[in-house]
């Protein structure tokens, strides 16, 4: 790159570069017919080349914003590459919106192409085509149920968009390549929709320099892994890539560092592609990590009673490991090795190879809290297990904890190179460094708000400094509960603390400017049915399940367990059973699985004003 | 670009895909269908099957004469087993004529490498190359005749109709003397005999015992090897798919006449080769040993073993052809069992209540045979430290 202004260095210049270095290594698996399929990084290159063709062929300028409304696949890779070459903007929409979020995405980001999974997604974007003036293509990849049935001018299949790249590549060979010698730091390569908990989702602005600053902390400087990962690791890619957290490990891993990324084949499959890929870098979010926790509990109790009683105590030894692991920050005392290893050979080994995490190097809770008993688990059944934080406006770098330096409970150190503080007034956490993003998309009054003149950015999490280094984080500012007796309480602390419970899938605490505190709870489905099913105990539904008096005792106990060890003021008083499972569709989930709260304590106002009632 | 859309059909541009490599320490990751269907697909199960087969090739020195004798015997059944799972484990197909199949073989193979100047028919070709394939092929050819009975008849009277070959055979080899030597008198078996060197006879290369031991045991591998491999192929779909359930198989395409005659073929020349070789160590046939006891036996083999399993039908050659040797140690021990035929009970009825018994009893308590606990012990293990 000699030109007479040095072009920038993009996600896209690295996988370039590696495939002219190794075009025959593997750079992705995804799984077709029960056969993992290689994707070498020549192959990456010559789609993501003919991708970029394509768009400069249906006029994509620089600035153009192209939308991506898939699975986790690697046409998604090859269209968010192919966009960045072309000095495009990637919008990632969750496969799960509903037509009126796609339909909001598309018009806020002013989409011009969509590329669209499968009839699904293409029916969504049809449905909405008048409130989207923008969109000019919709780009489908699975053409079963269109083909042929769909007759839309707006429609072209993946094959189509391909050939008409090869065709512009034969008409003005080099064009992609003269594009992105004009690729500029400053040049917004994504936009990252917020999962919008309180308002409708707002577009982070993520520029090249952003993105490569990201890149340098996290895969260079090795920044979550030590060592940093290479080409010699495979992660698993199974949380939607339209996230900041699975896009840096998906995307950017990949073309930093090479790692081998394999495509799950959907999010329920992730268990059985966890076992087979055995992953050695695991991101999860603490969904994730409860779900394969409260799994381990139910295939224990329906394990043989030798089996089961062997494990029970292997994961007593696992328990007392965790406690010494958590006092010495992740380092391995001669007891805890010693102990580890008798029990690598009876239990742990295959523990960890049933659960798909045998070879797991590095492991990583984020993008929400998570109950610190959860993580203990899998420290003490040997996962390096690290909890990080940041969020998609600083491009997910603000703390992380360091392997050997982990400390419980606390979201690690700031990152090098990046400045973090916490307000004194407030206690909001505040981080500075070229990772903070350009602003929110077509708001500049909301960027204003979160980014001040000094460039701090105003993350909106309340957090103290532990022991001088590392983060605790309280909660979300506007989560922050002050009953009526004037006690601000942090919620998430103590919904975490009852979400640990295998048998617990949701709790929102709720009582602001009330007398006490009272939670909303969702039962997990599958451990308490199971539950039941030991009890011999008949139930229909979700409703019937979670309204039986001995489930309601279950859970009574665990509130109480729970009420232990919270003061009296932050302890729940009372609690109800949601009806109903929390879903997405119904907007009671934001795409990531977040409850919004107003939504949930506006929906469920009778369940919470009958706890006040009585 | 309305061009571009207006062509019949874009063809996306070749890519070349990946070389489909295996990914070290991930015996679950399959990068291609021959991984996925690799007979030896971790490399446990390549060191545990080379130390097995090494062993096997070891106990010819090891053991004594008398043992290896039985062994060479019970590898000669287990290539008759496989045989029968083939056509019955592997295609459903119920025979219960296997008997005359392995007469047929036992026939062929001695007639041809009979002297041509003795009692019986004679042709002189005692190379175990040439009159080993024969008595298959000639055997298989039987089986292709039987076969469209099986097209048309299935479960029980299918059965009854093997079931009844082997009486029209029993009858056969009785009465025609010039090739049978007849009830009671029989004949000498075929002659094995190796470019030009005796096989049957003490050697150079070991005692009569140890070099006919190694000749079925490499024989039982090939043997093995290829029923393996015709069961992962397209012809083992095609069998599996028919024992599930024949009309289905039809629907999706599976030509069931085809496939049933290509079963009692391959079955039969397996049944057949088995009969050759069967009689080689003892050097004798008698007419009388082809009857329904024979079938029994091999029956009793596939179910004992594990059907469907080649690995089981050698388990259950194996653990039948060495029940034999304790139950003819039981008048020793027990005093009311008699060894003589002309007394009851005498051991050889002990011998066909336990066969009888064990088929109950394996039926009703693990109908997969030894190769089912096999898999419960190793599935125990597997699913560790969970129960699926």
């Amino acid at each position: 790159m000699s030109g007479r202004t040095e072009a920038a260095a993009t996600i896209v210049t690295r996988v370039r570069e590696r495939a002219r270095r190794d075009p025959g290594a593997v750079a992705m698996r995804h799984k077709d017919l029960g056969i993992w399929q290689e994707v070498t990084w020549g192959a990456y290159w010559t789609q993501v080349e003919l991708v970029a063709h394509a768009l400069l062929a249906l006029g994509v300028e620089p600035g153009d914003r192209v939308a991506v409304h898939a699975e986790n696949r690697p046409e998604w890779l090859y269209a968010d590459l192919g966009t960045v070459a072309v000095r495009a903007v990637t919008v990632g929409l969750y496969p799960t919106n509903p037509p009126a979020e796609v339909a909001y995405l598309l018009a806020d980001s002013g989409a011009k192409i969509l590329i669209a999974e499968d009839q699904e997604q293409v029916d969504k974007a049809l449905s909405v085509l008048d409130e989207c003036p923008e969109l000019r293509r919709v780009v489908y990849l699975e053409p079963r149920g269109i083909r042929g049935r769909y007759d839309d001018d707006v429609l072209m299949s993946w094959p189509e968009l391909l050939a008409l790249g090869a065709g512009h590549r034969a008409a003005h060979p080099g064009a992609v390549a003269r594009r992105m010698e004009e690729a500029r730091p400053p040049d917004v390569m994504t936009l990252i929709y917020t999962s919008g908990t309180t308002g409708p989702p707002k577009g982070v602005m993520l520029t090249v320099a952003n993105v490569e600053f990201a890149v340098r902390v996290l895969v260079e400087g090795g920044g979550f892994a030590s060592p940093p990962p290479s080409e010699r690791d495979l992660i698993l890619s199974y949380l939607p890539l339209c996230h900041v957290a699975e896009r840096a490990f998906t995307v950017w891993f990949n073309a930093a560092a090479g790692v081998q990324v394999n495509f799950a084949e959907s999010i329920d499959t992730v268990q059985a592609n966890l076992r087979e890929v055995q992953p050695t870098i695991l991101f999860g979010v603490p969904r994730i990590w409860e779900k394969v926790l409260a799994q381990v509990d139910i295939r224990l109790e329906s394990a043989s009673p030798v089996k089961r009683a062997l494990t029970r105590f292997w994961l007593r030894v696992a328990d007392r490991i965790g406690d010494a692991l958590v006092r010495t920050g992740g380092r391995h005392t001669f007891w805890t090795r010693a102990a580890y290893g008798a029990g690598w050979l009876l239990c742990y080994r295959a523990l960890r190879e049933r659960l798909g995490m045998r070879r797991v190097r590095y492991a990583a809770s984020g993008a929400a809290p998570i109950a610190p008993a959860v993580l203990k688990f899998y420290m003490g059944i040997g996962l390096p297990m690290h909890e990080v934080y940041g969020m998609s406006e600083n491009t997910a770098i603000a703390t992380a904890n360091r392997p050997g330096r982990v400390r419980l409970g606390t979201v690690g150190e700031p990152h090098p190179g990046a400045e973090l503080k916490i307000d004194e007034a407030t206690g909001e956490i505040l981080t500075r460094h070229p990772g903070n993003f350009a602003g929110y998309w077509r708001n500049p009054r909301a960027t204003a708000d979160v980014l001040d003149e000094d460039g701090w950015l105003h993350t909106g999490d309340v957090g103290e400094w532990a022991e001088g280094t590392h983060v605790r984080i309280t909660d979300r500012m506007k989560d922050i509960i002050i009953t009526a007796g004037g006690k601000n309480i942090a919620p998430s602390e103590i919904e975490n603390a009852l979400k640990a419970s295998p048998y617990l899938k949701e709790a929102v605490v709720v009582g602001d400017q009330r007398p006490y505190l009272v939670a909303l709870i969702g039962i997990e489905p599958d451990t308490v049915g199971e539950w039941a099913r030991r009890r011999g105990l008949p139930y229909t539904t979700y409703r019937d399940l979670s309204e039986k008096p001995e489930v309601r005792e279950l859970v009574q106990g665990l509130v109480t367990e729970v009420n232990t060890r919270f003061a009296h003021v932050e302890q729940i008083k009372r609690f109800a059973f949601l009806p109903k499972e929390l879903d997405h569709e119904d907007g009671e989930l934001t795409a990531t699985q977040k409850v919004k709260r107003s939504a949930v304590a506006k929906l469920f106002e009778d369940l919470v004003e009958g706890m006040y009632a009585r | 670009m309305t061009e571009t859309r207006e062509e019949a059909a874009p063809v996306a541009p070749d890519i070349p895909t990946g070389r489909s490599r295996r990914v070290r320490g991930r015996p679950l990751l399959y990068t291609s269908y021959a991984q996925d269907m690799a007979l030896l697909d971790t490399p446990a199960k390549r060191l545990w099957t080379l130390l097995l087969v090494a062993l096997a090739f070891g106990l010819s020195v090891l053991l004594q004469d008398r043992s290896l004798e039985v062994l060479a015997g019970a590898y000669v059944l287990a290539i008759g087993a496989i045989g029968l799972n083939i056509v019955t484990g592997y295609a459903g197909q119920v025979s219960l004529g296997h008997a005359f199949f392995v007469a047929i073989g036992a026939y062929t193979a001695a007639a041809l490498s009979g002297p041509v100047d003795g009692e019986n028919i004679g042709f002189g070709i005692a190379e175990v190359w040439l009159w080993l394939p024969a008595a298959g092929l000639v055997a298989a050819a039987a089986g292709v005749l039987v076969a469209p009975l099986a097209g048309r008849l299935r479960g029980l009277y299918l059965a009854v109709v093997t079931l009844g070959l082997v009486f029209l055979g029993e009858h056969v080899f009785k009465e025609w003397k010039k090739l049978t030597g007849g009830p009671g008198v029989g004949r000498e078996a075929a002659v094995p005999e190796l470019f030009g060197v005796r096989l049957d006879q003490d050697g150079p290369f070991g005692t009569k015992e140890q070099v006919l031991y190694t000749l079925m045991l490499a024989l039982l591998i090939l043997f093995a090897v290829a029923a393996r491999n015709l069961a992962r192929s397209r012809v083992g779909r095609a069998f599996a798919a028919i024992r599930d359930r024949d009309i289905a198989a039809a629907v999706i395409g599976v030509p069931l006449t085809r496939y049933k005659v290509l079963a009692f073929g391959i079955s039969s020349f397996y049944a057949g080769c088995a009969g050759g070789l069967l009689y080689t160590i003892s050097g004798y046939v008698e007419p009388g040993s082809f009857n329904l006891l024979l079938s029994v036996q091999f029956i009793a083999m596939v179910l004992i073993g594990g059907v469907a399993t080649v690995s089981g039908a050698i388990a259950g050659a194996l653990f039948i052809s060495l029940l034999q040797p304790v139950t003819r140690s039981l008048p020793a021990l027990v005093p009311f069992i008699s060894g003589d035929t002309t007394q009851t009970p005498n051991v050889f009825q002990v011998e066909t209540v336990l066969y009888g018994l064990l088929i109950v009893l394996f039926l009703i308590f693990e109908p997969r045979g030894l190769f089912g606990l096999w898999i419960r012990v190793r599935n125990y293990w597997k699913s560790w430290p969970f129960s699926y």
